[in-house]
């Protein structure tokens, strides 16, 4: 019976563990720094992440948010610390959509040039830029949860999945949300419930 | 929220914690440069003269188009008087219009008015057929 209670114990600090660090990731995530550079090198990962996720393109996502950093300090940079969160996002958001319609109208363009179809006539899938990069199952390798909750992400409705990531991966609350997205607090809440409906049905491995 | 969404919400946020401290070298270095050099493009002092010249450039054409629109126009300059009286004695009848200027005016044409008058009286009287 010792050596089962040995990896019942085993297992159990394990699990504090993990929980402890993902208290401390959680905390250090809210905590907002007096300065901006302190700021900016505390998001800008986080930032690539949700750009990449959005747009699943590495490029794009690096421009995101060079760009998002470059217009929070150009025009924000005097604003008290506590406004940079939503403002920093809400202007990656912003890009984000900008980028999204870019290249929607770079299909539709290519679709005109008789490139949106086959030999057979059939309709080719909307024309998405190359990514030569390691894709996220390649860099996660075993984060495979991670890219489970991606692709789930990913099909949500856009507004559903900009509420669900700023207010719930991020952590902002719901007037910050409303703040970055551009709309009320109602809205953010109606948004995020469809997104939670949606994503409880296709994350059901968790439970 | 119930305990489900609770914990779907903390299970999706570590992930993507987590996600995103695992971020390749390559681009946590170019991250790490973008954010370089947001921060020093906003400390390179600005151009104060060009972010004035359009402005001032602006103002200056909507002066000069006002002051050629609202610009009063001097009559003298469009008829002289020496104008005006050649203009009036060339195409209208001289017998109903007074001289333009009296000043001008020969100085004897008012002396002899009396005379002027009789003058025209009496020729009148004689151009008339007698009637018998």
């Amino acid at each position: 019976m010792e050596p089962e209670d040995a990896s019942t114990d085993d297992a159990a600090m394990s699990s504090v563990a993990g929980m402890l660090d993902a208290e401390l990731l959680i905390e250090s995530a809210r905590e907002i720094p007096a300065t901006l550079d302190a700021f900016l090198a505390q998001v800008e990962r986080r930032a690539f992440r949700m750009a990449e996720l959005q747009l699943r393109h590495r490029e794009d996502a690096m421009d995101a948010v060079q760009d998002a950093m470059m217009r929070l300090v150009k025009h924000y940079r005097d604003k008290p610390a506590a406004e940079w969160p939503p403002l920093f996002w809400g202007i990656l958001r912003r890009r984000i959509v900008d980028l999204q319609r870019r290249r929607k109208v770079r299909s539709i363009v290519v679709g005109w040039l008789g490139g949106g179809r086959d030999d057979d006539g059939d309709e080719l899938p909307a024309w998405e830029p190359a990514d030569h990069g390691p894709g996220p199952l390649d860099r996660l390798q075993d984060r495979q949860s991670y890219a489970d909750m991606a692709a789930a992400v990913r099909q949500l409705p856009q507004r559903q999945r900009e509420a669900f990531m700023l207010r719930m991966l991020e952590g902002l609350d719901v007037a910050e949300t409303a703040d970055a997205m551009g709309c009320s607090k109602g809205s953010v809440k109606t948004h995020l419930s469809r997104a939670m409906h949606h994503l409880r049905d296709q994350l059901e491995d968790w439970r | 929220m119930n305990s489900l969404d609770k914990h779907l919400e903390r299970r999706a946020r570590e992930l993507y914690l987590e996600a995103s401290q695992r971020i390749d070298p390559v681009t946590a270095g170019r991250l790490r440069a973008a954010r370089r050099h947001a921060l020093a493009a906003a400390q390179t002092p600005k151009h104060h003269l060009t972010r004035w010249l359009i402005p001032t450039g602006a103002f200056a054409a909507i002066a000069l188009a006002t002051l050629m629109v609202w610009q009063p126009v001097p009559h003298d300059t469009l008829t002289s008087p020496n104008q005006a009286i050649s203009m009036s004695g060339a195409g209208v009848d001289m017998d109903t219009e007074l001289p333009p200027d009296a000043e001008k005016t020969d100085p004897n044409l008012y002396q002899n008015l009396d005379f002027y008058g009789w003058l025209a009286a009496n020729n009148s009287q004689h151009d008339q057929p007698a009637k018998h």
